[in-house]
């Protein structure tokens, strides 16, 4: 039985130790794993607890990434609770993996501490890792800091697991601006934390011997397209409830209210900003900022990527009137994720905001407040012009001359 | 460990009720079914199954049918040692926590083509070995990527012709010789490392109890005479898998604990290579004239590589 | 199978080899098995064969070549007899005959469509040995 920790009510945790001490408290039976910056700590911490006896599960170190998510799927199928954590090329390298492992249906979390993807190489903090698994079919949660790196942890496990769900969860945080940023982060004791999460629920186990299962089947044209989706209605229809009810269990134990798409001054806002990341924080700062110049100034923070909340979305920017959308990735030679995801959500929405994109923080470029603000004063001019004012797409934070396109 | 099944002849052994099914889709004659059958039917203990990529994933798991009676999963072509692993270190897990369904210890096996295991699984499956999980890895060796059509792996022999090195107007075929994936195995220090082949089958089924009965990774190279890209007839995969293991082309040995080597089969009469290499339309261009001297060397290998076997059992190293 | 629609089946496209709990299958034989409609073992093969085994049990000596051979599970063997050859699950590709070690040989390969009873009636004599 591995040892209780005691844990302070507020703990000073960078992102990483706030997500290990999560994998320790819901006592993951299997982690295979592969270190890689800027997502190592969670390997190293989770080897420390174990080195220390709090862990009395299996901790696999493999030789690459894509051994670490196989070894994830073996484990998964065999019938427990899976996790890891990796970030950027280890990300790439997995990426096989991913869609082997939400396509079998198995709930595995893997923290993602977000890094930009090379080449040029690069370790800091962008989000190209993330978007290039968002049509695997997992589940994606964004933290903005430590805290919600913790406390997504549990609600991943949560909905994961569920016997209606099944599906593997991504915990995003930002590389090092989350992940080795130390901040206070208020704990669950042990008990209550695992609690939360309850016992593993086996559902199609390989290691139920008298039930003989067979995993990862051969399907051509007469059968593929049924299963994916099966898969893709499942995500769709049967994941956002299961979200909520989570969201809402965790706040009544916590009083952290977490919400799928997190909306900060958006209630009468008539100009807004929609990023992930840290860059929410900086961002609900700068909007205050403008709020006390008296401008209608809002941020929408998206928590929940992946399914894609539609319906919240659109319900978010009612009265809006400017909308800016902030890529954190290269879209290369295209208008960028977040822009295309808003604009294929609000086309057919009640409302007729104008909508334009900016691409920035790329491999770890400080979003400043000055940018945010060029940002907002753009948006009030198109809010007032009732059409775009710049260029639909801006690269914001890059030196030489000025990048706009379309 | 449960108790070891007790197979003293082939009457004894045909009692034995297969875990492998039929009406999967292996061609008629493949060497592959009759390897897995061999393996299964060594012992009476539950069963985990994985199974990479390649002709035997394709043709037991084609949806909405199953040809496996115990527990089994494909990921991908790479993986399928990493993932018999994770559900080795699973089992190890729930069995600490109290959490198995059943207090039974199952063995836990993986089957991959030689491309799967010379080639592009070599990372993983290096990884599980020197990691030093609990299971057994049995490649299904016919020297080709069988299942998409012929290409040539690192297993395939020289003077082979493929799809990716034809023989030609100015080509012998393969260039390369095969990799010796038993030493290498053997180097990981794995307890148990073997080639076997089907046509031997009691050779076979004691090497795979030894094998359950060693504690770590185990190795076995199975030999698997395929009529589709070996070209012979379908009904002759027990007389040219007679061939290979009689020329000594599949020398079949066993290395223990990294170092210890004991040849395990003496062939009465030693086929000369040339009888094998004749059975098999992938080396018909071989007996052209100007191709003639690579049977000579192909011989003159042989004998080295047995010469050495025999040298390093006699010297207990 | 009937091809089901998308809401039908289990998630993961995972099978199952048999219809709930079994135990102790690597001593139960077929007949005794609660297989799945998934399991291979209810769908069949018999239409690839051009050729076919046909065993003749007056010469067999059960030794069991041809089981052990066999790489479709398709000889029926029971309490160390040689006991038939399962026709949906034969490929027919001849291993059994092959490997038969009677004079003359307890399996032979017929024309699919060959009559058994015909088959049995033209069985050769026993082969005297060369020299």
């Amino acid at each position: 039985m591995a040892d209780t920790m005691e844990l302070r009510d507020i703990e000073v945790w960078d992102g990483n130790m706030a997500a290990a001490q999560a994998l320790r408290q819901v006592q993951v039976d299997v982690v295979a794993a592969y270190p890689i910056t800027p997502s190592t700590p969670v390997v190293e911490n989770y080897a420390n607890f174990l080195a220390n006896g709090y862990i009395d599960g299996e901790f696999v170190m493999v030789e690459s990434e894509h051994a670490a998510m196989s070894g994830c799927i073996g484990a998964s199928a065999a019938g427990g609770r899976v996790a890891t954590a990796t970030s950027a090329q280890g990300y790439a390298l997995m990426v096989e993996t991913l869609y082997q492992a939400s396509g079998m249906r198995l709930p595995i979390i893997l923290n993602v501490i977000n890094r930009a993807l090379a080449s040029p190489l690069n370790v800091n903090g962008d989000h190209s890792d993330m978007y290039l698994g968002r049509d695997s079919g997992w589940i994606q949660f964004d933290a903005y800091n430590p805290q919600q790196a913790y406390d997504l942890n549990f609600v991943a496990f949560k909905v994961a697991e569920d016997h209606d769900v099944r599906l593997p969860v991504m915990v995003h945080q930002d590389g090092f601006m989350t992940s080795h940023t130390a901040q206070g982060v208020k704990t669950l004791s042990d008990e209550v934390a695992f609690n939360f999460v309850g016992e593993f629920q086996p559902m199609n186990d390989m290691l139920d011997l008298d039930h003989p299962v067979t995993h990862g089947v051969q399907t051509e044209e007469d059968w593929h397209f049924e299963h994916k989706a099966r898969q893709h209605n499942d995500l769709m229809t049967k994941v956002f409830p299961k979200i909520q009810a989570a969201f809402d269990a965790y706040e009544a134990l916590t009083g952290r209210k977490y919400n799928i798409v997190e909306c900060y001054d958006m209630d009468d806002a008539e100009v807004a900003v929609v990023c992930m990341g840290t860059s929410v924080e900086t961002a609900v700062e700068v909007a205050k900022e403008q709020r006390a110049k008296g401008i209608k100034a809002g941020v929408v923070g998206i928590r929940v990527i992946r399914p894609w909340p539609f319906e919240q979305i659109a319900q978010a920017f009612q009265g809006c009137k400017a909308i800016a959308a902030l890529d954190r990735s290269s879209p290369n030679g295209a208008p960028g994720m977040l822009y295309n995801e808003l604009a294929g959500t609000l086309y057919n929405a009640a409302t007729r905001a104008v909508l334009t994109g900016y691409v920035y923080g790329l491999g770890g470029r400080d979003l400043t407040k000055s940018l945010l603000n060029q940002i907002y004063a753009d948006l009030v001019a198109n809010a007032a012009a009732g059409k775009p004012t710049t260029a639909l797409q801006q690269l914001i934070g890059v030196r030489g001359p000025k990048l706009e396109f379309l | 460990m449960s108790e070891m099944k007790n197979i003293k002849n082939l009457k004894e052994f045909s009692t034995s009720a297969d875990r492998f099914e039929g009406a999967n889709l292996l061609c008629p004659g493949c060497a592959h079914s009759i390897i897995v059958r061999e393996v299964l039917n060594a012992t009476n203990d539950d069963l985990i199954l994985s199974a990479a990529t390649g002709c035997l994933e394709v043709c037991t798991a084609v949806y909405p049918y199953t040809s496996w009676d115990a527990s089994w999963i494909h990921i991908g072509f790479e993986n399928a040692s990493t993932a018999i692993a994770g559900a080795e270190a699973m089992h190890k897990a729930l069995k600490r926590k109290g959490r198995l369904k059943q207090e039974r210890d199952p063995k836990f096996v993986a089957f991959g083509g030689d491309g799967a295991t010379y080639d592009i699984g070599f990372q993983w499956l290096s990884g599980c070995f020197e990691r030093g999980h609990n299971m057994m890895y049995v490649c299904l060796d016919n020297e080709v990527y069988a299942n998409t059509g012929g290409q040539r792996s690192s297993s395939t022999p020289i003077g082979a012709s493929a799809t990716t090195s034809p023989a030609g107007r100015v080509s012998y075929g393969e260039k390369m010789n095969k990799k010796d994936m038993l030493a290498i195995m053997a180097a990981h220090g794995a307890p148990y490392v073997a080639q076997v082949a089907p046509n031997k089958w009691k050779d076979m089924i004691k090497k795979i109890q030894t094998g359950f009965a060693a504690n770590g990774p185990v190795y076995i190279n199975a030999m698997s005479a395929c009529t589709t890209e070996w070209k012979f007839l379908p009904e002759d995969t027990i007389a040219i898998s007679d061939m290979a293991t009689d020329s000594l082309v599949f020398p079949l040995y066993e290395i223990i604990d990294g170092t210890k080597l004991n040849i395990t089969y003496r062939p009465k009469t030693v086929v000369p290579v040339e009888e094998y290499l004749a059975a098999q339309g992938r080396f018909k261009h071989l007996f052209k004239d100007e191709y003639k001297y690579l049977i000579k060397e192909w011989q003159e290998r042989v004998d080295a590589k047995w010469d050495y076997l025999q040298r390093r059992e006699e010297a207990s190293v | 199978m009937q091809k089901s629609g998308w809401s039908e089946f289990e998630i993961g496209a995972m099978l199952r080899s048999f219809e709930g709990a079994t135990n102790n299958i690597a001593i139960t034989h077929q007949e005794d098995r609660p297989y799945s409609k998934s399991n291979s073992f209810t769908a069949s093969v018999a239409d690839w064969r051009i050729v076919k085994p046909v065993f003749n049990k007056e010469y067999c000596i059960d030794c069991q070549f041809c089981w052990i051979y066999c790489p479709d599970i398709s000889i029926i063997s029971r309490d160390k007899k040689m006991i038939g050859i399962d026709m949906d699950h034969c490929k027919g590709c001849g291993i059994c005959v092959e490997v038969c070690p009677t004079n003359p040989k307890s399996l032979l390969m017929f024309p699919e469509q060959q009559d058994e009873e015909a088959a049995l009636s033209e069985w050769p004599a026993k082969e005297k040995k060369e020299n």
